[in-house]
């Protein structure tokens, strides 16, 4: 008894503490949990709910209407790979455009940002104004601007004008550089590449400030040529842009589709479909025809095909360096 | 040498402003002077952007891009930083993984969610209305907010956050009175970089809404090319009234713009 007594305020003494900590912890944990669920509910409502039934949903036949869906597996994947011909055949065309932009864009983007933000990096005037209009493109992305880049691309638009009036009458294009089916997907590489130029001249100028100018002018003490000094210093430290330039042009290649939508619908004949467009118009093009499966199944490859890409191509140019 | 730069560089200028050239001209043409093929109009006419603005109702599409906008930036500003406090400087299980979990999402293209979110919000009856647009346009945003502003609130030093909580602070307080003033420029980053795009959102937009009266400036451009004979002159002034307030913008808070997209890229 005697030995009780003694021992209980002691044992107290030893776990209050704990069981005040205890409380602490749940409490600071309850204040995290609320802080993020606002945004977890989103997702789980927005986010996570769509992408479990888009996932179900490539594994079924549906058209959208009728009440149930009807399982086929992996069938979807396997129509859209070979099983089903003409989807194949629409598959393998969209793949090889989507494969010419995600080589093509930033190959030239780089090629013209590049050399653009080494002369803004050389100037001291106009370097704040020019950045601005440059910036141009970036900012008014979108369905407006493709509309005014149709115009001046249409069969009696200005750029035909342009070239006929440059003497360069050979080069006029009288169904419009969007109609002719050898010009319309080059043309509209140029404008995705006159998207992109901005952020990318943004991030290769803001790697040359940060060079130590040091560096650059014992080069060229040392006798280095400004073609040396650009080869052998500049772009190996400008590496981590060019891979970042890079990698937002296969994410861009794979995800984007709004220009094709908005420019020329995949045509002419499908020689400017790519994969994103493919799949928007299994999803919303079909009418009663049950496509939706199928457009879920290209959502998911395409979805692969990203994140493949992107760990490829990190690694790859990581190991170049 | 310099010559030699500036040269390259007002050339390339001409081409970043070619296409807007001929939006800015055309809007002051008439039917009759947009078939020619002159890029200065010869007699400038305020009426085509006066029609277009009235008669062809793009007041209304104006103020429905507002609208949807402004919802979606409030949207996003409220949910992450809210979320991007927690993962900056709170501390309980799950923390880490949700973290990456939304910077994940990046890698999820818009078309394969697409779908699912039109299907979701039919059967949620929210398909058509300007909140069926905000709702998918905030969470889309979630990776790269997540990311700038939790980048953000851990750069702002702990001592503030340690001083604040011993003059006996709660988590809200401080993040209250403490982070949000502190990081205003990250949240100023985060609402031209969420309004910018959503302006001139046009796919989900053009699957969800039908009612005429709802669409936002994207879909009333694109109901004057969808009829028999597009006006250009008509399509070049809706173009530019879709334009202009994002130039504006860009032109008042450029710092914000560069530095959210140079930060984007090298978190």
């Amino acid at each position: 008894m005697s030995t009780t007594s003694v021992e209980l305020p002691a044992r107290r003494l030893r776990e209050q503490p704990p069981r005040r900590a205890v409380a602490a912890r749940w409490r600071r944990r309850l204040v995290g949990w609320a802080f993020v669920a606002p945004a977890v509910a989103l997702f789980l409502l927005m986010g996570a709910y769509t992408i479990a039934s888009g996932f179900l949903l490539s594994f079924a036949k549906w058209n959208g209407f009728t009440p149930s869906w009807r399982w086929v597996g992996l069938g979807n994947y396997a129509d859209l790979l070979y099983a089903d011909p003409s989807l194949a055949a629409d598959l393998r065309r969209a793949v090889g455009n989507t494969a010419q932009i995600m080589v093509a864009v930033p190959l030239l983007t780089v090629a013209v940002s590049l050399p653009l933000a080494v002369m803004l990096n050389s100037i001291t005037r106009l370097r704040a104004v020019l950045r601005s209009v440059y910036f141009l493109p970036y900012v008014t992305s979108g369905i407006a601007v493709y509309y005014a880049w149709r115009y001046v691309l249409a069969p009696d638009g200005a750029i035909n004008l342009l070239l006929g009036s440059l003497g360069l009458g050979s080069l006029r294009q009288p169904q419009g550089f969007l109609g002719n089916p050898d010009t319309a997907l080059p043309t509209l590489i140029v404008i995705l590449v006159w998207s992109s130029v901005p952020v990318a001249t943004l991030l290769y100028l803001s790697g040359l400030q940060a060079i130590d100018r040091g560096i650059v002018e014992a080069a060229h003490i040392d006798g280095a040529g400004s073609w040396h000094v650009m080869r052998r210093i500049i772009w190996p430290l400008l590496r981590p842009m060019t891979v970042a330039i890079a990698l937002l042009g296969v994410r861009d290649a794979l995800h984007g589709f709004q220009i094709f939508l908005i420019m020329t619908n995949g045509g002419p004949g499908g020689h400017t479909d790519v994969l994103g467009l493919m799949a928007y118009r299994l999803a919303f093009m079909k009418g009663l025809a049950p496509s939706l499966g199928h457009a879920s199944a290209l959502g998911w490859l395409l979805f692969a095909g990203a994140v493949l890409l992107t760990l490829a191509n990190a690694r790859l140019l990581r190991r170049v360096q | 040498m310099r010559r030699f730069a500036y040269a390259g560089l007002i050339a390339y200028a001409l081409i970043s402003v070619y296409p807007f050239l001929w939006m800015v001209t055309g809007a002051f043409k008439t039917r009759t002077e947009i078939l020619e093929g002159n890029l200065l109009p010869r007699e400038p006419t305020l009426d085509t952007l006066i029609a277009t603005w009235s008669r062809l109702h793009f007041l209304d599409y104006f103020l429905n891009s507002l609208k949807v906008t402004a919802m979606t930036v409030i949207g996003v500003l409220v949910v992450y930083s809210l979320a991007s406090y927690a993962f900056a400087v709170l501390d309980f299980p799950g923390r880490r993984f949700l973290y990456w979990f939304f910077v994940a999402l990046l890698f999820v293209p818009g078309i394969t969610v697409l779908l699912p979110v039109v299907i979701l919000e039919k059967n949620l009856g929210l398909l058509g209305g300007h909140l069926g647009l905000v709702l998918p346009f905030v969470n889309g945003t979630a990776p790269l907010t997540v990311l700038l502003l939790t980048n953000s609130y851990s750069s702002i030093p702990r001592e503030l956050r340690e001083a604040a909580r011993s003059d006996g602070a709660g988590e809200a307080r401080i993040f209250w009175s403490v982070y949000l003033p502190l990081a205003r420029p990250a949240h100023i980053t985060v609402a031209v970089l969420t309004a910018v795009p959503t302006w001139n959102e046009y796919v989900l937009t053009r699957v969800s809404l039908s009612d005429r009266s709802l669409f936002t400036l994207p879909l009333g451009l694109e109901s004057l090319i969808s009829g028999d004979v597009p006006s250009y002159n008509e399509v070049m002034a809706a173009s530019l009234i879709i334009v202009l307030p994002v130039i504006a913008l860009f032109l008042l808070l450029q710092r914000y713009f560069i530095n959210g997209l140079t930060g984007a890229i090298k978190g």
